[in-house]
């Protein structure tokens, strides 16, 4: 049995209290998603241990108790795209983190330019559908006066969409959970937090459609539903913004990688390229998985703290001055979450006076959203215990190869099988310049 | 090691003759004069700063190297001193209206204009209304520094400079700093050994192979860390990171990044100079370290604490400059003192021990510490320079592309009893910061606003800087630094004060030697009868 009794809803939000058996059905659900990741490292381990059975160091916070202290760590990051301001640099990056994209290009997204929208790799059924190219777990949505374009309301979420189908109700796509939901309820959320004027029927998917984050029927919510693209944003919407790609992430960085020759792989952006983890050019997937795999390498079980979100750590006023003697903290509102644990936040001036645009932040007026998610610190929680536990884990051979474009290498892109053409091999010296410490050396470092 | 896998990467020869010597390889000279200058706006009040401009003898990063290799062979040489000058943003467009294409934000507002960002004090002492130097409205135009051997040597060029453009009607401001005396010499006045992690630059300074801006010491067959290298530890940066018109930091630290487009095109070979005057209140400091201590001592996991183990917990490093990394309970002054050594740790994982080209090391190694147990995270080594470990900005390259050449001295007198109280007159005393990078925003006041100041970035477990940390960027005004005692207890060290005080300062260019001639002071050697002359002759 597990420490845990149950699973809270993220940032231990009381919309579900008022829908009997949602908090229940949210447990079973994360216990779902656990259970299923656990047996996806199972699966790895053994082969990697030539299937032999091994004991995956990540774990289920109610199903087990790895025994001993259990050591907290919040992993953090900035808001800010870095993928976009590799890419394009800091001043263009700005521009398009406040646009959307067509999901019909999410595939292709590091060739796509807004400017000048190549129809070449459109898929015809999405390309009325949009998502916030903004990958780091949070996203905001950007209220402009439409006479004079200045900046009346910027509102950034950290939510995950998965909290959003379960207030929606029924099955999300692979899960075994039936949440009771409360659709009245999710529109009285949308018209509280992003316009009163939303009705239910713009909140519902015209026709059946896949998308990256499932399949969403006829008449049931939509994730992509206008109130949280175009018009606004009530949550997370980039596919890789969601919580079960935050619990595989977590999940798949507890195994041990080793390159070509046989290293153990310790350099984080070795890690996240070689190992195909996830975004090797954002802040935050590199650093999640590179500071889960070290505790891994250190022998410990790994979990994911109650309650598993996507947070909103804090907002960094230094060098904000807003006009009219108003104080900067009096123009941010934490919405919906908690101070460390934020889920909504809103910049806006409190007064029709001034708008957020005539705030400034190092003496430069705010123009874009980046600019206030610069400011942003987002961050999940992870949980070790039992450092040293796990002395025979099997490394698991790099999956991937990463590249460079010699001419301007900004970013880094990596590929299974045959390697990108004109592009060079990176990271393939630093992969591993020595073997972790062995536990026992770990227990007599701890004890002198 | 993985073994011989690629060969290094081929390097950049900078132009050593352009480049200032304070960009690159920087001033590393135990004594400084900082010249502070404003010009009179007008016409002829600028022309005749031009003309003393001009007639300065600046050093080029060439005769700065050559100079630095004479002083290695030769520790005991007195040359002559090193001269540099920067132009700040005001100082600077009303001698080229091309200066306001200079793409830094930061550059043009200037430094009391984003001091908030920095989180200096508001009110009261610190805040930019109190500044010695470079206040609003009283910011400086440029700043020379004259770096020299000794004090004398020093006083002599800075007196000869500052007649020079007092002559031209320009109006001056001197600074004096250098190294604290006796075992002090290199120590900064809390007591500290500073300066122990200064980047390399990786490149040649000339077409020869093996002319390196920085020496190597890892011996070759240690792929990658010869590649990665100067010392052992010290990490090659490229040089686009400290001089404009090289490749910057690619994701890859043995892959040349992008080259920054030089705008205008005459800011090619040039840079960024930060300048902070940061006073440093010695007794205060070592006050609440003690108060400090007292308290944590009596916490399980922390008896018998002392205030220079707690203090070297917030450094990262024990007075001497050894790391906590590689020796976590007592300081060891032998390893403090050993370049081959001092700054060979990682984070992360274990230290591997290197071959080097002279000398061995022969400490004990650095055992991986990803949560800080040994070395907080909220120690100030681990805020400005996250090793091989990632941070809130994403993987390890995350680290390079902020690092800064740092080329200042402290200033005022040694503290004779740092357990004493002030005296009523007590003179003032600290850090005359001075930073090369190419980018102020995402080098200097990236370091100083969103790691230093900040709770939990880069990484957490961590808390604010407690060293250079400012308390106004709290959200309560105190500092707050997380520590792990022997089982991996935690406990919170409390600064309700700051010790380090921002006094002045400014954001200033260093321009390339050419742009020096024919931008910035063009044809200002001339006198009105030269340049009579020469229209005349052109007609």
């Amino acid at each position: 049995m597990g420490l845990l009794s149950s699973y809270d809803p993220p940032a231990r939000m009381a919309d579900f209290d008022t829908i009997r058996g949602q908090r229940q059905k949210w447990h079973e659900f994360l216990v779902e998603q656990f259970q299923q990741q656990i047996n996806g490292v199972q699966d790895m381990l053994a082969k990697a241990a030539k299937g032999h059975n091994v004991q995956p160091q990540f774990y289920d916070a109610s199903a087990y108790d790895p025994g001993g202290a259990v050591v907290e760590q919040a992993v953090v990051w900035n808001a800010f795209p870095k993928e976009l301001l590799r890419r394009f640099g800091r001043e263009c990056a700005l521009k398009e983190a406040d646009r959307l994209w067509p999901l019909s290009a999410y595939s292709n997204d590091w060739i796509y330019d807004s400017d000048n929208p190549s129809r070449d790799f459109a898929a015809a059924p999405t390309d009325r559908l949009f998502y916030r190219p903004t990958v780091e777990y949070c996203e905001w949505h950007v209220n402009r006066d439409p006479s004079t374009g200045r900046i009346v309301r910027v509102s950034f979420t950290s939510e995950p969409p998965e909290y959003w189908f379960a207030l929606a109700g029924g099955q999300m796509d692979g899960s075994a959970v039936a949440f009771p939901g409360d659709m009245n309820l999710l529109l009285d959320l949308y018209r509280r937090h992003v316009d009163p004027s939303v009705r239910m029927e713009e909140l519902v998917a015209p026709k059946t459609y896949r998308s990256p984050l499932g399949l969403h029927k006829q008449g049931g919510y939509d994730p992509y539903n206008k109130w949280n693209t175009t018009h606004g944003a009530m949550h997370l919407c980039a596919p890789p913004n969601s919580l079960s790609a935050e619990i595989n992430l977590a999940a798949l960085s507890t195994l041990l990688f080793e390159d070509d020759a046989g290293a153990l792989v310790v350099d984080p952006d070795a890690l996240m390229a070689g190992a195909a983890l996830g975004g090797p050019n954002r802040n935050s997937d590199p650093t999640i998985a590179a500071t889960v795999n070290v505790l891994a390498r250190l022998g410990a079980q790994i979990t994911l703290a109650n309650p598993v979100g996507l947070y909103m750590d804090h907002i960094d006023l230094s060098g904000w001055d807003a006009p009219g003697g108003v104080a900067p903290a009096d123009c941010v509102r934490i919405v919906r979450g908690q101070p460390d644990a934020i889920e909504r936040l809103e910049v806006k001036y409190p007064t029709d006076e001034f708008a957020v645009s005539d705030i400034r932040i190092g003496g430069v007026p705010i123009r874009y959203g980046g600019q206030i998610a610069e400011c942003i610190t987002v961050k999940l929680v992870g949980a070790a215990a039992a450092l040293g536990s796990i002395t025979t884990a099997p490394r698991t051979r790099l999956s991937a190869k990463a590249y460079l474009d010699p001419a301007s290498a900004r970013a880094v892109f990596y590929r299974r099988g045959r390697p990108l053409a004109g592009l060079v091999r990176a990271f393939s010296d630093e992969d591993a310049e020595v073997e972790p410490m062995p536990p026992s050396a770990l227990r007599a470092a701890r004890s002198t | 090691m993985t073994g011989a896998k690629r060969t290094a990467p081929l390097e950049p020869t900078i132009d050593a003759d352009d480049i200032q010597g304070i960009t690159a390889p920087g001033f590393f000279k135990p004594f400084q004069t900082l010249i502070g200058l404003n010009y009179p706006r007008t016409d002829k009040g600028a022309a005749a700063f031009q003309r003393a401009v001009a007639s300065l003898e600046v050093s080029s990063c060439g005769r700065t190297l050559e100079d630095r290799r004479a002083h290695r062979a030769d520790s005991k040489l007195v040359s002559p001193p090193l001269i540099a000058i920067g132009i700040s943003y005001v100082g600077l467009v009303d001698l080229t209206a091309s200066a306001t294409e200079i793409g830094s934000e930061a550059f043009r507002i200037g430094l009391p204009g984003r001091s908030a960002l920095l989180g200096d004090p508001r009110e009261g002492a610190g805040s930019p209304t109190k500044w010695a130097v470079g206040a609003p409205g009283a910011e400086l135009d440029a700043l020379v520094i004259v770096a020299g051997d000794t004090r004398e040597t020093v006083d002599v060029e800075s007196h000869k400079i500052e007649k020079l453009f007092i002559e031209a009607g320009i109006k001056t401001l001197l600074q004096a700093g250098g190294v604290l005396p006796g075992e002090m010499r290199g120590h900064e006045h809390f007591g500290f050994d500073d300066g122990v992690s200064q980047p390399g630059i990786r490149g040649h300074a000339s077409s020869s192979p093996n002319d390196f801006i920085t020496e190597r010491h890892v011996a070759p067959g240690q792929f990658p860390a010869e590649a990665l290298y100067g010392y052992p530890g010290q990490d090659l940066v490229w040089p686009g990171e400290f001089v404009i018109g090289y490749p910057r930091t690619s994701p890859d630290p043995l892959i040349p990044g992008p080259i920054e487009p030089a705008t205008p095109t005459w800011t090619r070979n040039g840079s960024f100079l930060v300048y902070r005057r940061l006073a440093q209140d010695v007794y205060g400091f070592w006050k609440a370290m003690r108060a400090e201590a007292a308290r944590l001592s009596q916490l399980s996991g922390f008896r018998g604490l002392s205030d220079v183990a707690l203090a070297a917990k917030l450094v990262g490093r024990w007075p001497s400059g050894a790391p906590l990394a590689r020796t976590p309970k007592l300081d060891d002054s032998e390893l403090g003192n050993e370049p081959l050594a001092n700054n060979n740790f990682r984070f992360d994982s274990d230290t591997a021990t290197l071959t080097l080209t002279i000398g061995k090391d022969n400490f004990p190694s650095a055992k991986a510490d990803p949560l800080g147990a040994v070395c907080p995270l909220a120690a100030h080594i681990r805020k400005v320079n996250t090793r091989d470990a990632p941070s809130d900005m994403g993987g390890r390259s995350a680290t390079y592309d902020r690092r800064l050449l740092r080329v200042g001295v402290p200033f005022g007198p040694l503290v004779q009893n740092k357990y004493g109280d002030p005296a009523i007159n007590e003179p003032e005393r600290g850090l005359l910061f001075l930073s090369i990078q190419t980018s102020i925003e995402d080098q200097f006041e990236f370091l100083q606003a969103r790691w230093m100041n900040d709770a939990t970035r880069p990484k957490s477990p961590s808390g604010n800087d407690l060293i250079v940390g400012q308390n106004a960027a709290t959200r309560d005004g105190v500092r707050r630094a997380t520590l792990f005692g022997d089982n991996l207890q935690v406990a919170e060290v409390l600064l309700p004060q700051q010790y380090v005080i921002p006094t002045g300062g400014g954001y200033f260019f260093i321009p390339s030697l050419s742009a020096l001639r024919d931008v910035i002071a063009p044809r200002a050697a001339e006198t009105p009868k030269q340049s009579t002359a020469r229209k005349a002759k052109r007609k």
